[in-house]
Order: structure tokens, then C-alpha cells, then sequence
């Protein structure tokens, strides 16, 4: 992270000092258009608009109540079969940068002509929370993102313990955790640093106070996590108690179509190479007695966990959009912290290191063998 | 007029008594049913072979995790007679799903009855499930629709199985606590009785009563399409309705009509080139991203609405709360009207699409 920025001071709200800050850069020519969050025409929801002309740039909300469609999901379906000729910036949420940084990695999203701008996050409400009060809840967060309050409780219960809400490698970042009617303007890149050269606008203020009191936030929630990762644990401790955990699963696979990751068109549990024949099935419920339907909840589950956990950036739209309410989120959050630690990895902090699956070591999880070698004298005991 | 098996117990225990033997005497080789996988009332679908563990099924559970044409579609061809118990409009998603090569009838006997709705996931999952599930049964001892089912079960005019082997009368049934009666609808069904010793007696359903639920349907219907009315031309009430998707595509997978593996709106059909985008942006100032909200919406009305059920699986799954199947149920009767055609009402009868008539539409090629 940058150590100075550019500081500015606004009278009428942040949201209008960002729409402002990037109506700027279109009137420049430093970028060609821009991909914001509008409210829908029923006023319901949000959606990614991509948009060229500096008026309806007016109409956007840079920092929205809600996460409706993750916005890596929405720089995938721009820019996955290559870059453009236009140079495009994108406000959004830390943990959408991040998964966009995933996402870069694997080679869904090319970053090359596009500008990524983010804030300290105040959080996002639960989509269906928003959904049925959603003038309401524009009045509230309003409120949320004025009164610089980042601990609200009406959040998703992932922001509540999201330590990432400020730190994410953006281009440009609006810092304003702890300030009064004003925001730093922090380029964090080389693109960032051109952007603010072509607005003349120099990066020479000292970041320290900001940077104590986003500390400050970070221990609150830091607090929050261990708490969490606390209950969770337990509740995904051992086959039984994963099983138990998603006794409710119906096997939608919604959890996987709105997590910015899983990114594979097909996903291999839904696919025919996963399916089991008519006689198999009933071969297996006759050897069992029973068997339950849909099949291979826990595979998916584990299976899910295995391909994108290193990857898992925490933003909750998995647990937003299961419907039958299961803490998803908290669990891959949970999960996802152990597989990154074991490879010293964070998801989306970094362009430039690689993802651990695609990195081999000759001498990598020597525990391992440790773990098979005990497993394998168990088992030779209880024969 | 039927043949039908009396048993003096309640339904639940009569249906049970009557699986046992069947189970037991190998003249089944299992029961798909609902059963109870917690002590808080939590049901899945099981494939049940063990008469013992027949102990758990709850064959009348006004819930739906699944839409049970899909299990049933996974484990037929049957080599050995199963038992399916299932809602009336799951055994009309499977006929359709027949249909489509999807499921086969093969030594599948159905079990169905008259069904009062099944509730919300999130209503029937929840810490109330016992009172909720009591409250439920004793409405439907009468001819009123539970006011917290889905609301396309509350407009729902099939709620009588059209092509069970075998029929219990559930919805309207005062007697559905005390007593017993399987109506066997089929030659199939009364092969299969012959061996249980029971009191057999001819008797037909009580038309005044379904006349009487059909009713109050038709009424529930019509408020239901009054409160989704187009009230704006075109694509504007689209937007309106579906501006909130968030393109997850859940209403699709757990859809029993939407079969294909592979939905063509996840293809590579639709990934667009940046320049194409670009290209739009030029002449449009906005685009939304991802795109295709609306046309995947209407892409599937296309597909499948004329086989539409109106199961309710699609709505209960919006994460966005969208009235998904209110609306499918809608459109998917308006289409299927134009073709005099009834989905799973009968499956030797062909899908429209997979016919043509020389007279088709004249009205459309004017």
C-alpha cells in the first residue's frame, strides 16, 4: 500500500465527490467509460452498467447498499475473451477487486485496459433484506457511509468480520475510514499514479492517521473473525458434523453460480461425469438399505471447496443466495482460511504471486506424509 | 368408479402398512418417498429398500426440497418395481420429463394424492416446523388452501394426480386421521394389491368436494394473475420484474422441465467479444453487465413454458425474490392454451413443439 495520497475535501457527499472524480476523467480522455453500479428502474436492486456517457455517470451509486451480482462476474463477462480498445475504470468493493484479481490469475478477466477503483467498505446489506425495503435501506446505509460507520451490524454477517475492508491492491483507492467531509485519493499501482498525474492532482498528503484508524476498524473486526471461526468450527469438524451442516442443501448449486470464482461453464458436479446410472443408484440403495436424494451434497461441498478455496475472497454471495440458509459464507470463509495459511497465500492481494495450485515445490506439505503414514498404522491396528 | 383398500387406521399408517407388505414380500424392490432426516423435521427425498427403515417416510409432508421427476428421471429405467410417492405436480414434471427421453415409466408405479399445497422451504425449515406442519393438516381437513403455501400452489386447478396408479385422498379428507383408503387407479396397481389382504370396495371421489376445492382454486388464480398483472407494454414490465436477476441460473437447475445438461445462456454462445460490447456501448451510452438478464428469462419461457407445472421449485430458490413461477405458470398456460395442450396429462401425447401441423397459425403468417 501506497504511503501518501492525494487529498480532497467535499461538501456534498462522498458518492458525489467519486462521480465526480471519475466525470473528471472522462472529460480528460484518461478513461473512455466506466462500469458503475445504477439502481434498477424498479428501484429493487442494483446492476453493472457499463456506460460511455459522462451523464448517466449522474445516475450511479459508486458505493451501493447491496452486492446483487459480484462485480468480478461483471468485468468476466466484458473482458473474458481479451482486452478491448477502450480504456475503462470500475468502482467496487475490496472483495470484488479481489476476486477480480483471482480471476485475472486464472485467465477470465484481463485487466490490461481496465482501471480498478475501490474505497474502504462500509459493508453490504443482505440481498434479501434490501430487496423488500429497498428505500428504506438506501436511507440507512446513506447514513452508514456518511457517519464513516464500517461495524454496522445490519451487514452481511461476513462483512461484519471482513479485516480486508480497506486493504485490497486496487489501482486507486478512496480512503476515508475516520475522516470528517474529506477522502484520500490513493494510487496504489502505476496505473493509479498516471491517473492522478493526468488530473494534476499530487499524492503528497501522509497517510499514517488513515491508516491508524483503519487499524483501529480492523481490530474490531479481527475480534469479530475469531469469534466466528470460533462457532464455525465445530459445525464442519469431521464427516458427521459436515454432513449434519448441510442436511438442508436441496443441491441447487446456487452457492457456486453466484461465487465469483467458480468460474467453469460447467461445473464438473453438474455435469454427466458425475452422474450415476438408474442400476448403480439402486444397487447402492439396496446394499445400504437407503439412500437420500439429491446424492453427493457433501462431495459437492467438499468438492466446491477443493477447486476455489485458495481462492475464496469472503464477499457472502454464496450464503445470499442459498435458499435454504445455510451459513455458506462462514464456512468457506472458515476453510479458506486454513488452505490459504498452509500455502502463506492471500486470495487477491497481489497481481503478481501465483495461485499455490498452479506453483510446485519439491519439499511442500511434508506434514502430510506424517498425517498418511499415522492414518495407515490406524488402520493396520484395527485389523 | 374404483377399486379401493380400506384400512382402518390413518393414512399415513394405512399407506405404511400397505408399502411393508409389499416391501416384504418382494413384490417392490423400494419406496421413494419424503422421510424425515432430523429431529427437526427436515425431509429429503430417499430411495428406501429395508422395510425397517420404511419407518421414517413422510409420504404427505407438504414440502418439496426437490422436485421429484429429477430423482425419479435418475433412477429409471427401474430394473426391479419401485414405489414412488409423489405430489401430483411432480408426477406431471416426470410425465413431460418421459416425454423428452429424460425418466422412463418403466416399473415405476406411482402413488399420488389430493395435495393442499406444499410450503415454503424457508417456512417449513424452520424452528416451528411441528406446529407449522399440524396447523397445515388441519386446514386441509376442510376445502381451504393454507394461506403460507406457495402462492402458485394457492392457484394451483390440478391438484388432483392425473395419472397415479394409485390415489390417496389427502386435501379435503375429514376423515385423513382416522382412515385409510388407496384408490387403484390402474391394472398395474391392482395386480399389485392382490396379494394384500385388505377389504376392497368400489367407490368414486367425492366430486362435490374437488368441485368445491376447484373453486376456491380458480378464485386464488385469478387474484394471483391480477397481482402479476402487465400493466406496461413490452419489455418495460420486463425490466421492472427481472431488473433485480442476478443471473444465477438457480430457477433453471432446479426446474424439472429444464433438463439439458448444459443451458444454452451458460454457453460459449453468449460470451461476447470485447469489441462486440464495445461496439453496443457505442451506439447504446449503457450497457448491462453480464448481459442477456431478460433474454435468458425469455429464452426459457421459449423452452419450456408449455410444459410448465407450476411447481413452485423456480420461485423458492430466487435468491433475488423474484415471482418467477407465478409468472412461468402464467405465460406457460397461455402457450400451452394455444396448443389445447395439458402438460403431464397423459404421456403418449406428443409435446407441441415435436409436432406439425400444416394449419398451424394462420393468424401468425398474416
Amino acid at each position: 500500500m501506497a504511503n501518501n495520497g492525494a487529498k480532497i475535501s467535499f461538501k456534498n457527499g462522498l458518492q458525489n465527490q467519486m462521480r465526480d472524480f471519475l466525470k473528471e476523467c472522462m472529460k480528460k480522455g484518461i478513461f473512455d467509460a466506466v462500469v458503475l453500479p445504477v439502481r434498477v428502474p424498479a428501484n429493487d436492486s442494483y446492476a453493472w452498467i457499463l456506460m460511455n456517457d459522462i451523464s448517466i455517470v449522474d445516475q450511479a451509486n459508486p458505493i451501493p447498499p447491496v452486492m446483487p451480482v459480484q462485480g468480478a462476474k461483471a468485468l468476466k463477462s466484458l473482458t473474458r475473451k481479451g482486452d478491448g480498445i477502450l480504456k475503462i475504470a470500475t468502482i467496487m468493493k475490496p472483495c470484488e477487486i479481489r476476486a477480480t484479481i483471482e480471476l485475472a490469475k486464472l485467465s477470465q478477466v484481463n485487466l490490461e485496459n481496465i482501471t480498478l477503483i475501490s474505497y474502504d467498505c462500509p459493508g453490504a446489506i443482505p440481498m434479501s433484506i434490501y430487496n423488500n425495503l429497498s428505500d428504506d435501506m438506501e436511507i440507512f446505509y446513506n447514513d452508514v457511509v456518511s457517519e464513516n460507520n464500517f461495524v454496522s451490524e445490519k451487514m452481511k454477517e461476513v462483512c461484519g468480520f471482513c479485516v480486508d475492508f480497506s486493504d485490497v491492491p486496487d489501482d486507486l483507492h478512496f480512503g476515508f475510514t475516520g475522516l470528517e467531509n474529506e477522502v484520500y485519493i490513493i494510487p496504489n499501482t502505476g496505473k493509479g499514479n498516471s491517473v492522478l498525474e493526468k488530473l494534476e492532482m499530487k499524492s503528497s498528503e501522509n497517510l499514517s492517521q488513515w491508516k491508524k484508524n483503519v487499524a483501529d476498524i480492523k481490530k474490531i473486526k479481527s475480534k469479530n473473525r475469531i469469534d466466528i471461526y470460533k462457532q464455525v468450527q465445530p459445525t464442519v469438524d469431521g464427516l458427521d458434523n459436515l454432513q449434519k451442516t448441510y442436511e438442508k442443501c436441496i443441491g441447487c448449486h446456487n452457492c457456486q453460480s453466484a461465487c465469483p470464482i467458480c468460474y467453469c461453464r460447467q461445473c464438473f458436479f453438474d455435469s454427466t461425469a458425475s452422474e450415476q446410472s438408474a442400476n448403480t443408484l439402486i444397487d447402492i440403495a439396496e446394499k445400504r438399505g437407503g439412500i437420500g436424494f439429491p446424492r453427493d451434497k457433501i462431495m459437492f461441498q467438499v468438492g466446491r471447496m477443493s477447486h476455489m478455496s485458495l481462492s475464496c475472497v469472503s464477499c457472502g454471495q454464496c450464503m445470499d443466495a442459498c435458499p435454504v440458509n445455510i451459513p455458506v459464507a462462514k464456512i468457506f470463509s472458515f476453510v479458506s482460511s486454513k488452505t490459504q495459511n498452509t500455502f502463506e497465500y492471500r486470495a487477491g492481494f497481489s497481481g503478481d504471486e501465483p495461485i499455490p495450485l498452479k506453483v510446485y515445490k519439491d519439499d511442500e506439505l511434508s506434514k502430510i506424509h506424517e498425517i498418511v503414514k499415522n492414518a495407515e498404522s490406524d488402520g493396520s491396528e484395527h485389523e | 368408479m374404483s377399486k379401493v383398500i380400506k384400512i382402518d387406521i390413518n393414512s399415513k399408517q394405512g399407506l405404511l402398512d400397505f408399502l411393508e407388505h409389499l416391501l416384504s414380500n418382494n413384490e417392490i424392490s423400494g419406496v421413494m418417498s419424503l422421510r424425515k432426516i432430523n429431529e427437526n423435521g427436515i425431509c429429503d427425498y430417499g430411495l428406501i429398500t429395508e422395510v425397517d427403515d420404511l419407518k421414517s417416510i413422510e409420504p404427505f409432508a407438504p414440502v418439496m426440497p426437490v422436485n421429484a421427476s429429477h430423482i425419479l428421471s435418475s433412477i429409471t429405467p427401474a430394473k426391479k418395481p419401485i414405489i414412488a410417492i409423489i405430489k401430483p405436480c411432480e408426477l406431471r414434471g416426470f410425465v413431460e420429463r418421459v416425454k423428452r427421453k429424460q425418466g422412463s415409466m418403466k416399473n415405476i408405479i406411482t402413488v399420488s394424492y389430493t395435495c393442499g399445497g406444499v410450503l415454503p422451504l424457508n417456512t417449513f425449515q424452520s424452528d416451528d416446523n411441528e406446529k407449522i406442519v399440524s396447523e397445515y393438516f388441519e386446514t386441509i381437513k376442510g376445502t381451504d388452501t393454507p394461506e403460507n403455501v406457495r402462492p402458485v400452489c394457492k392457484a394451483c386447478e390440478h391438484f388432483i394426480p392425473m395419472t397415479a396408479d394409485i390415489t390417496i385422498s389427502v386435501f379435503g379428507n375429514k376423515d385423513f386421521n382416522s382412515k385409510s383408503c388407496l384408490m387403484m387407479n390402474t391394472e398395474q396397481a391392482i395386480k399389485l394389491s392382490k396379494s394384500y389382504k385388505c377389504e376392497i370396495v368400489e367407490k368414486k371421489m367425492d366430486d362435490k368436494l374437488m368441485d368445491e376445492i376447484l373453486k376456491k382454486r380458480k378464485a386464488g388464480k385469478e387474484k394471483l394473475y391480477k397481482e402479476i398483472a402487465i400493466t406496461k407494454d413490452g419489455l418495460d414490465e420486463f425490466v421492472d420484474i427481472f431488473g433485480k436477476c442476478i443471473g444465477c441460473h438457480g430457477c433453471s437447475r432446479v426446474c424439472p422441465i429444464c433438463y439439458c445438461t448444459l443451458c444454452d445462456f451458460e454457453s460459449s454462445n453468449y460470451d461476447y467479444k470485447v469489441d462486440l460490447i464495445e461496439n453496443e456501448l457505442s451506439q447504446k451510452d449503457g450497457l448491462r453487465l453480464p448481459p442477456d438478464t431478460i433474454f435468458f428469462q425469455l429464452g426459457r419461457l421459449n423452452h419450456m413454458s408449455f410444459s410448465c407445472i407450476g411447481c413452485g421449485q423456480c420461485e423458492d430458490v430466487c435468491p433475488a425474490g423474484i415471482p418467477v413461477s407465478s409468472i412461468f405458470k402464467k405465460v406457460g398456460e397461455s402457450t400451452a392454451e394455444l396448443f389445447d395442450y395439458i402438460p403431464g396429462k397423459d404421456v403418449e401425447e406428443i409435446i407441441p413443439v415435436m409436432m406439425i401441423k400444416e394449419q398451424e397459425f394462420p393468424e401468425v403468417g398474416e
